[in-house]
């Protein structure tokens, strides 16, 4: 498996420590870097809740109460309910689910393309190189969000057409970012001893490119987590994304959250709190990572 | 130099024609055309021969190939056709919505710019202090609100503490500028905090950079007042990098919009693009990609001139 030494790799370069091993870097992470743990702690809360909403959420998301429309916030309904008598704080907890399995989903399939597309570019160089960066150029020029709203309309907007529509538009930025580190890896001696020694394109790429680029990888997977739940969130507000009565949290802040806002601010309130949040957190652990990592990189 | 120019500038048409096929696939790509929706709309019954009549008309029968050589045709004479929907000229839909994003996106860059500079100096100046801190998370915390949540907030509060709602109705800044500064500088403010996010962070990273630099240390050496080596030597300096990322916002930000947009209830360009997609619209989404992604890449062509200009390395390269 050519994965888990490239982990070891990142993990040594976390901890600054050459035989420091997993625990230890991670205890030093949090040491040094505590807005990253921090970070870190929230993003594993949510998880946590995200798994096991069923257990966690006080109400059936999707069960509507009449009789419990437009409820304030109370010992009954932490967080209120909405238009349709469905409580809020259950519709966020269950939200966290989709937020993180479209933030998860398109940020690690995003990064891994365009790590590929990346480490390929800059591998073969020439016209291949010429041509790769030309299209990337191309899908560059594109707001993130255009491409995304274009895609939804071809795709659908189920989940994994709403994660695949957010993994386009990403997969560039990131080829971008780790075809330039890999360029610099191109040159390196072991890969002129590998090509020397015989081995094919694939294995050299896979076993001696890839694991060197990991810090750029997981630099730009964790900026790409962050921006998938927004995305996903704009999405859904807009109606093209996951749709009702799905819970997520853009959905939840769309149409009665605006028309009641006045009235029940709680519906347009915690929703785009929880959207907050997650972000900060991703991107706060993300920050210390890259700066752990490789602080010469930059991104966003 | 020129020839560098030059070659830059070539470039730029590729990219631009490469955008155009991408689109012009991708949206036939999407199911249904403009000439169902419009005709049989909410499953009114219309038969084929009409259907078909009409697709004619637009030149819909013709194979792809055949519409995109007489579109780009047109194209490059700046002629963009007429809506597929309304049927008025592209450039009459387009001219008061740009406007309007234009002028958003304008004052937003305003705002970021008024809020980035002085934060990311002072941060990178006091790195890893209470203030640096601060900065840091005023920043993040930006990169991490939804600009449409946070418009939402600001009506809210508007409403709840002032009983006052910005006016729903655009008008132009010529008409009535006071009318239009009150309605478009709270989508400025929304969108403006999260445009500043990544600005204050690369005018800390570029400053922090610039500050290890050995012509720092000489004109700290030479007895050079504080104030003197921070305006001349180091921001001059560090403004490069900054000035790509404000001007490669500021591109996104024209069509970018779109969720913003709709909070406010702004009819610009981002908005449009949702409603030409919803639509159909073949002609209009065409234009409207290619409005937006030629006005990024001519920016990312003048970054290249700037950065020429003012870095000899490139200009003689």
């Amino acid at each position: 498996m050519a994965i888990n030494p490239a982990i070891d790799v990142a993990a040594e370069g976390l901890a600054d420590t050459p035989h420091g091993g997993w625990r230890a870097a991670v205890a030093d992470f949090c040491r040094r870097r505590p807005l990253g743990a921090i970070g870190a702690a929230v993003v594993v809360l949510m998880l946590a809740v995200a798994v096991s909403a069923e257990l966690v959420a006080p109400y059936d998301p999707v069960a509507v109460d009449f009789g419990a429309m437009l409820t304030r916030p109370g010992v009954q309904h932490w967080l209120g309910t909405d238009a349709f008598g469905r409580d809020v704080l259950s519709r966020l907890l269950y939200g966290a689910r989709t937020a993180l399995l479209v933030g998860f989903g398109s940020a690690l399939m995003g990064a891994t393309g365009g790590a590929i597309i990346g480490v390929g570019s800059a591998y073969f160089g020439g016209k291949i190189d010429l041509y790769l960066q030309r299209l990337m150029d191309i899908f560059l020029s594109f707001p993130l969000i255009i491409l995304a709203l274009a895609l939804v309309a071809i795709l659908g907007n189920s989940i994994p057409n709403v994660i695949m529509a957010i993994t386009i538009p990403m997969i560039p930025r990131s080829a971008l970012v780790i075809r330039s580190s890999a360029l610099a890896i191109r040159e390196m001696p072991y890969v002129d001893a590998a090509r020397a020694a015989g081995f094919g394109h694939a294995r050299i790429i896979m076993r001696h490119m890839l694991p060197n680029v990991m810090a750029p990888y997981l630099i730009m997977l964790t900026a790409f987590l962050g921006q998938a739940i927004l995305l996903e969130s704009s999405l859904s507000f807009l109606g093209l994304g996951v749709q009702e009565p799905t819970a997520a949290w853009g959905l939840m802040l769309r149409g009665a959250a605006v028309d009641f806002a006045e009235s029940a601010p709680w519906m347009a309130i915690f929703p785009g709190l929880a959207i907050s949040l997650a972000v900060f957190a991703f991107n706060l652990f993300g920050d210390s990572l890259r700066d752990a990592l490789d602080p010469k990189l930059r991104t966003l | 130099m020129w020839k560098y120019l030059l070659k830059r500038f070539a470039l730029m048409f590729p990219t631009l024609l490469g955008v155009a096929v991408v689109t012009f696939i991708l949206i036939r790509v999407i199911p249904g055309d403009v000439v169902e929706l419009r005709l049989a709309g909410d499953r009114g019954s219309v038969s084929d021969e009409m259907l078909n009549a009409e697709r004619i008309k637009f030149g819909l029968d013709q194979p792809v190939w055949r519409q995109f050589v007489t579109w780009i045709a047109g194209a490059a004479r700046l002629d963009f056709g007429t809506s597929m929907w309304t049927g008025s000229p592209i450039w009459d839909e387009i001219r008061l919505r740009f406007a309007l994003s234009f002028q958003v996106a304008l004052m937003s860059t305003i705002v970021a710019v008024l809020l980035a500079i002085p934060l990311g100096v002072i941060a990178a100046l006091r790195q890893d202090t209470w203030v640096d801190y601060t900065v840091r998370i005023f920043s993040i915390a930006g990169l991490a609100t939804p600009s449409f949540w946070l418009g939402i907030v600001f009506i809210l509060a508007l409403l709840i503490l002032f009983k006052w709602l910005p006016p729903m109705v655009y008008t132009p800044i010529w008409v009535n500028p006071w009318q239009n500064l009150a309605q478009l500088i709270w989508p400025a403010l929304a969108v403006g905090y999260r445009y500043s996010a990544v600005a204050t962070r690369m005018t800390r990273s570029a400053m922090l950079e610039v500050l290890r630099e050995d012509y720092i240390r000489t004109a700290r050496a030479k007895g050079l007042v504080e104030k003197l080596i921070l305006s001349r030597h180091a921001l001059k300096n560090a403004m490069l990098p900054v000035l790509t990322v404000i001007a490669i916002e500021f591109a996104f930000l024209i069509g970018g919009l779109v969720v913003t947009e709709q909070v406010f209830n702004l009819n610009g360009v981002g908005l449009l693009f949702v409603q030409a997609v919803a639509h159909r619209d073949y002609t209009l989404i065409q234009a409207l990609v290619m409005l937006v992604a030629g006005i990024f890449i001519l920016m990312n062509f003048l970054m290249d001139i700037m950065y020429a200009w003012l870095d000899p390395r490139i200009r003689y390269r």
